[in-house]
């Protein structure tokens, strides 16, 4: 009879292995590599889980027992599905952008009126930088626009052709010389300097000068 | 210099070109093939089928955020300008996500929008005025817009904007007014960060998650910890093979009536006391008690929608009066016996201990259908009592099936 009760016991086992996000015989690394886990106490696992982690027992005091949940989801596109430097960039948008948009925010009065694009090869990932960045700012109480400065096509060949932090700066010129931002307007460039980073860069132009943030 | 054409669509392109790093991603697509991009595509879209469900309720959490507190106090045109999903996904989720989200605003007339059709506004437009020739979408050149009368009455553009950041869906929204400078006159981020499973809120009563969540503890908790299980069942003992057994066992009706207790909060492992009676007319009356231990293997946490599958360990004491009791005897009956039993000359009394291993199907742990293999030890030496199945160091005399109501 121990026999089948062991038996039956494992049959539990291996159906809870098998939703266990760490490495296992029911998950390769290429899986667990997939999965985004954070670490939550109790309280919070049992407000996100009601029914699966129970409530904090009154009489434990958090003092003398220290229960947390590890919460782990799966990552929606996969590791490898975007190209490298997308996926990181795309990954940490929220972050990089919320971190741009607190120092460029303090750069300017609380009246500029902001302009916001974003600079990378790939347009589709420019639109949801450019995307994040006005949202953020608008979030955080600054008055923003959904226009972008333009620039004429004789302004583009001549950049084309100057080292990278040189064309920023001569198109914050150019906007300012042009009448493309005004005096209480402001411009953030997002880009990314080097191709082999996936660290994003920003700067401000007011009034004809580039500045660089980050 | 020249400065007759700036082209604006130009704009995504050129000066991507002209500012950012050459060269960045040139190489993205090679060395794909076209079967792994066939690969690819199926991939994709079975991840966007899985994330639809969280889209509908970023959209749905947005639309109650705004018959909360409504970004125009009256009923106001706005153009639906753009849908733009994470990047790798295609047109298919586009327009899912349209789909729910007009619906959703058609039938909470409280968020005061008003959704306008305009063609011209996402389409590519040509204006030519005094600073040039542009080239963009309607809703980047609002004055080319209303130069047309195109705008369709409607005064504002809402764009929205999905992303997959790690595990987290987010969605931007954004009101843009439709006016020269077109300032950005309400934005919102909303991040599915929690990692909470969808809410699936209807349409027509949108609820706050708080609210949805509590209707999924009150679901939880309705069903309560414990249960009053009520389990009408049947066992068959197996006949014996042996050429002595005269006695053909005939199946026991069982009903029984007890208690059960969740030992997890999600139900996972369960616990119950039960007892039970048997009774059929000249031939026999039973009692029993069991108990019975219960884990869910189809999950860790029972499901809501779907039926759920424990595996049980039981034990039980059983005792049989009447003629029918002479068949669990160290001795084959005969007719005698049956005969004294029948008459009431004799009492035929058999207690025996049995341990039963068994799956139960349970429905909202409402109904069950359940199947089991008991093991009895003392009817090893009986004669007219055989085994389903024998694994050498343990028989199953008996197998039974067993329909459960709780309450």
């Amino acid at each position: 009879m121990e026999t089948f009760i062991i038996f039956l016991m494992a049959l539990p086992s291996l159906a809870d292995r098998a939703g266990d996000p760490s490495l296992n015989a029911f998950r390769s690394k290429a899986e667990a590599r997939n999965m985004e886990c954070t670490r939550v106490s109790q309280a919070q696992a049992h407000e996100r889980f009601p029914g699966q982690v129970p409530e904090p027992s009154p009489r434990v005091s958090s003092n003398l027992m220290d229960i947390d949940a590890l919460v782990c989801t799966p990552r929606i596109v996969r590791v490898g599905e975007r190209p490298a430097r997308d996926e990181a960039i795309l990954s940490s948008l929220s972050q990089s952008v919320s971190d741009i948009a607190q120092v460029a925010g303090a750069v300017g009065d609380p009246d500029t009126l902001w302009h916001v694009d974003a600079f990378y090869p790939d347009p589709r990932v420019a639109h949801k930088i450019a995307v994040a960045a006005r949202t953020h700012l608008v979030e955080t109480g600054h008055l923003v626009s959904d226009r972008v400065p333009l620039l004429a096509a004789g302004d583009l060949l001549v950049m084309r052709d100057l080292p990278e932090r040189k064309r920023f700066e001569l198109a914050c010129a150019r906007f300012f010389a042009e009448h493309a931002l005004g005096e209480h307007e402001a411009f953030l460039g997002i880009t990314v300097v080097d191709p082999r980073e996936t660290q994003l860069h920003a700067g401000v132009c007011q009034k004809g000068v580039w500045q660089w943030l980050r | 210099m020249i400065r007759t054409l700036a082209l604006a669509i130009a704009w995504g392109v050129a000066v991507t070109a002209a500012l950012s790093p050459a060269s960045a991603h040139a190489d993205a697509d090679t060395g794909i093939t076209d079967a792994q991009k066939a690969q690819l595509e199926q991939l994709r879209a079975k991840i966007a089928s899985q994330i639809q469900l969280q889209a509908y309720d970023l959209l749905d959490e947005l639309v109650y955020g705004w018959t909360e507190s409504p970004v125009f106090a009256t009923d106001t045109p706005v153009v639906l300008a753009d849908v733009s999903v994470p990047v790798g996904f295609g047109s298919g989720l586009e327009a899912l996500v349209e789909n729910h989200f007009v619906s959703l605003v058609t039938k909470n007339p409280r968020t005061h929008l008003v959704l306008t059709h305009c063609p011209r506004c996402n389409e590519l437009i040509v204006y030519s005025g005094a600073k040039g020739t542009v080239v963009s979408r309607g809703v980047d050149q609002p004055e080319a817009l209303a130069a047309a009368g195109a705008a369709s009455g409607a005064h504002h553009a809402l764009f929205l904007d999905f992303e997959a950041e790690g595990a987290a869906l987010v969605l931007r929204a954004r009101i843009t007014s439709l006016e020269p400078a077109l300032p950005i006159v309400y934005a919102r981020t909303l991040s599915t960060s929690t990692a909470s499973p969808a809410l699936l809120r209807s349409p027509e009563r949108l609820k706050s998650a708080a609210e949805a969540r509590q209707e999924y503890l009150d679901a939880l908790t309705g069903r309560g910890f414990f249960l009053v299980p009520m389990r009408l069942g049947i066992r068959n003992y197996a006949k014996s093979d042996s050429p002595d057994a005269q006695a053909t066992p005939f199946p026991f009706v069982w009903l029984q009536i007890g208690a059960e207790a969740a030992l997890t909060q999600a139900r996972a492992w369960t616990a119950s006391l039960s007892v039970g009676g048997t009774y059929t007319p000249d031939l026999h009356t039973g009692w029993l008690v069991q108990a019975r231990i219960g884990r869910l293997l189809s999950g860790s946490t029972i499901s809501l929608t779907q039926p759920d599958l424990y595996g049980f360990l039981g034990g039980s004491v059983i005792t049989i009066y009447g003629p029918g009791a002479t068949i669990f005897g160290d001795k084959v009956p005969t007719t005698k016996d049956l005969l004294d039993a029948a008459t009431g000359v004799s009492k035929p009394e058999f207690t025996f201990a049995a341990f039963q291993l068994g799956l139960e199907l349970r429905i909202k742990s409402r109904i069950g259908l359940g199947a089991y293999l008991e093991y009895a030890p003392a009817l090893e030496n009986a004669p007219s009592i055989g085994n389903y199945l024998d694994l050498g160091f343990i028989q199953f005399h008996n197998f039974g099936v067993e329909v459960t109501f709780c309450f």
